[in-house]
């Protein structure tokens, strides 16, 4: 829920529950002011009721004035002298439609004859007189409700909007690229302090993100040398003409962990250029050439597998950095290979905006969170664990959509090319 | 042929003199900016293997130096940095070819006199040995004078191999020759042997004799000893 309904929910079941019970107290406050008013009349007709009797001898007229009507009916003795008020309906002969009424119930005894004498007032006057008061009230009260809402609603609205330009500007930020997060304009001190909080990290993160990549560039560099002499020893090694059987496969499992080892680095090296977006370049690209390019490159290595291609390639063209096209395509296609067991198959197709690669294995399906992360290898790859990395490293790079699944026995890598991209 | 060799590392310059000198070259030796720039200045070399970053000074400026009092001299480069803006700096300033470490020494000689060759066209576009000839300008190879048809793979390992006659090649410096860095296949340089058994059927189909000879797993050498 957002802050704001939150806020206001509350706030509305406040004011609701407040105003109908002001409602409610009010109501009855008025209520009972007008009975009383109602009362004091009634009991103000009796005594003219007394009086007339007293003085004129006779009963004055059933039908009064203003409203009221008094019923006299003779009883034979009084039983219950003390007076009583209560609420009725009757019919008011001079509007000819009932109405609600308060009347005076009593007996009394006039002329020596006791009489039960019933007082009816209407009070429809006075509940008109209610109901405006009312509404004279309510009508601007909810009135004014309405204005705090709405007022409310665009003040926090502006109150709140550097905040989500904040929100924004956060999740704009990307560590892997060069754009720093962008501050906000604000007067407001809470956002400031919270914006000033925000930057400060965000260069922290970017200093010891570009420190760690230094570092990984650095190292990576200063091993290529050391490799480099390793590896030229081992070639003048080779030249010695003393080597026996066993010497020669020490010599030949040397060779494997230093190319190993250079692989790695290189790998590393090629993340960290990735990262820094130093392969920018773009030019125009056509896959189906580079696919079937490549598979002429690999063949080598898919007939010593006797592996069986499906190809189906479409025209495409996309605008790219051609190396990074090409690491994208060499690793798909040695990932293929390499976790392919002999006789399997690979399926690569390429349509208008993706292409898969597809390849039976040895392995059942893989975690598609954990597949694409730096040095995450099973036991029986030869790997150095960075290859499906740095797929992915590109795929972010050039904001191609990269998916893994595992469906009917075969490994499936879809990368989705959004068109939008490519054209220039 | 005259090699300089400017390297700091000294292993790795030993190595490279080593290799050279018993294929029956001639090395000079520098280990910094300084010692490069003074046998520059003096002498004419056939190939300059130049290593970047040296401890008093800029490789490329040896290079631009080179191209500024005019010498023919060719030049690899062969440094660590792999960068593409780095090769193409050292390209565009007029260096020949770009080695990135670590090599096989049989490649850094295949791709130095590959830059002579270059260099010196005239008529030296023709390697032979024995029965054997192989022209590097159209690619072609030919056996008593007649011609075998290599695919464009095989070629280049047969000329790989002709270049280094005698020395033996290790698998891995074949798969890397054939396929480059990039290809991330590290792990398997067993198929080289398909490559080296098909060329192999075909010079001697054409009648050449069997000069590749296998060295215990680790690789194989092109000698008629």
């Amino acid at each position: 829920m957002k802050l704001f309904t939150s806020y206001n929910s509350i706030l509305s079941v406040i004011t609701l529950t407040g105003l109908l019970i002001i409602g409610f107290l009010f109501y009855q406050t008025l209520g009972q002011y007008i009975n009383r008013q109602i009362e004091d009349h009634l009991y103000e007709e009796l005594l003219e009721v007394k009086d007339f009797a007293h003085v004129k001898n006779i009963l004055p007229s059933p039908e009064g004035f203003d409203d009221v009507i008094v019923e006299y009916k003779k009883i034979h003795r009084l039983t219950n002298s003390h007076r009583s008020f209560a609420d009725t309906n009757f019919y008011n002969p001079k509007k000819k439609h009932n109405e609600s009424a308060r009347y005076l119930k009593t007996q009394l005894v006039l002329n020596g004859q006791p009489y039960e004498i019933l007082i009816i007032s209407s009070k429809f006057e006075r509940q008109e007189q209610i109901k405006s008061i009312i509404l004279v009230i309510l009508l601007p009260v909810i009135a004014l409700l309405l204005i705090l809402w709405l007022v409310n609603k665009i003040l926090i609205r502006r109150m709140w909007s550097p905040f989500r330009q904040l929100l924004t500007n956060i999740k704009a930020f990307n560590i892997n690229q060069e754009k720093v997060f962008e501050p906000i304009q604000t007067n407001i001190e809470e956002f400031k302090e919270l914006n000033k909080a925000v930057l400060e990290v965000s260069l922290k993160v970017k200093s010891d993100y570009k420190e760690i990549k230094l570092f990984t560039e650095n190292a990576s560099h200063e091993m290529m040398t050391p490799l480099a002499v390793i590896n030229s020893k081992l070639d003048t090694l080779l030249q010695s003409n003393s080597l026996g059987k066993e010497e020669s496969e020490i010599l030949s499992d040397l060779y494997k962990a230093t190319s190993k080892l250079t692989k790695l680095n290189q790998s590393l090296l090629l993340l960290v250029k990735i990262d820094n977006n130093q392969l920018q370049a773009r030019e125009e690209i056509n896959l189906k050439t580079l696919i079937e390019e490549k598979l002429g490159y690999f063949q080598e290595l898919i007939q010593k597998r006797n592996l069986n291609i499906q190809s189906e390639l479409a025209e495409f063209i996309i605008y790219a950095n051609r190396s990074l096209v090409e690491i994208l395509v060499n690793n798909l296609f040695s990932n293929a290979i390499r976790h392919n067991y002999d006789g399997g198959s690979i399926r690569i197709t390429l349509t208008e905006d993706n292409l898969e690669f597809s390849n039976t294995s040895t392995q059942m399906g893989l975690d598609p969170l954990k597949i694409f992360e730096r040095f995450y290898k099973d036991n029986a790859s030869d790997g150095t664990g960075l290859g499906l990395a740095i797929l992915k490293q590109v795929c972010i790079r050039k904001n191609y959509q990269l998916s893994y699944c595992y469906q009917r026995e075969q490994h499936h890598f879809k990368i989705v090319f959004k068109h939008s991209e490519n054209k220039n | 042929m005259k090699f300089l060799i400017v390297e700091d590392e000294e292993g790795l310059r030993k190595s490279i003199d080593q290799y050279l000198t018993a294929e029956g070259n001639i090395c000079d030796c520098a280990s910094n900016y300084e010692q490069g720039y003074q046998k520059l200045s003096i002498y004419d070399y056939d190939c300059v293997l130049l290593d970047l970053t040296l401890p008093d000074g800029e490789g490329l400026q040896l290079l631009k130096y080179l191209k500024k009092i005019n010498k023919a001299d060719g030049v690899l480069i062969i440094s660590a940095r792999n960068s593409l803006d780095q090769k193409i700096e050292g390209l565009s300033l007029g260096a020949d070819d770009y080695l990135i470490k670590p090599f096989h020494l049989s490649e850094l000689y295949a791709r130095a006199l590959a830059i002579i060759r270059r260099r010196n066209f005239n008529g030296n576009s023709l390697l032979s040995f024995n029965e054997l000839e192989i022209d590097t300008a159209s690619k072609e190879v030919k056996v008593n004078g007649q011609l075998v048809y290599l695919t464009r793979k095989e070629f280049d390992l047969l000329l790989y191999f002709l270049v280094n006659k005698n020395k033996v090649i290790s698998k891995s410096a074949a798969v890397v020759h054939i396929w480059g860095d990039e290809a991330d296949m590290a792990d398997s340089f067993d198929f080289i042997y398909t490559h080296i058994k098909n060329v192999r059927k075909k010079l001697t189909d054409s009648g050449c004799k069997d000069y590749f000879q296998s060295v215990y797993g680790v690789g194989y050498k092109f000698t008629d000893a």
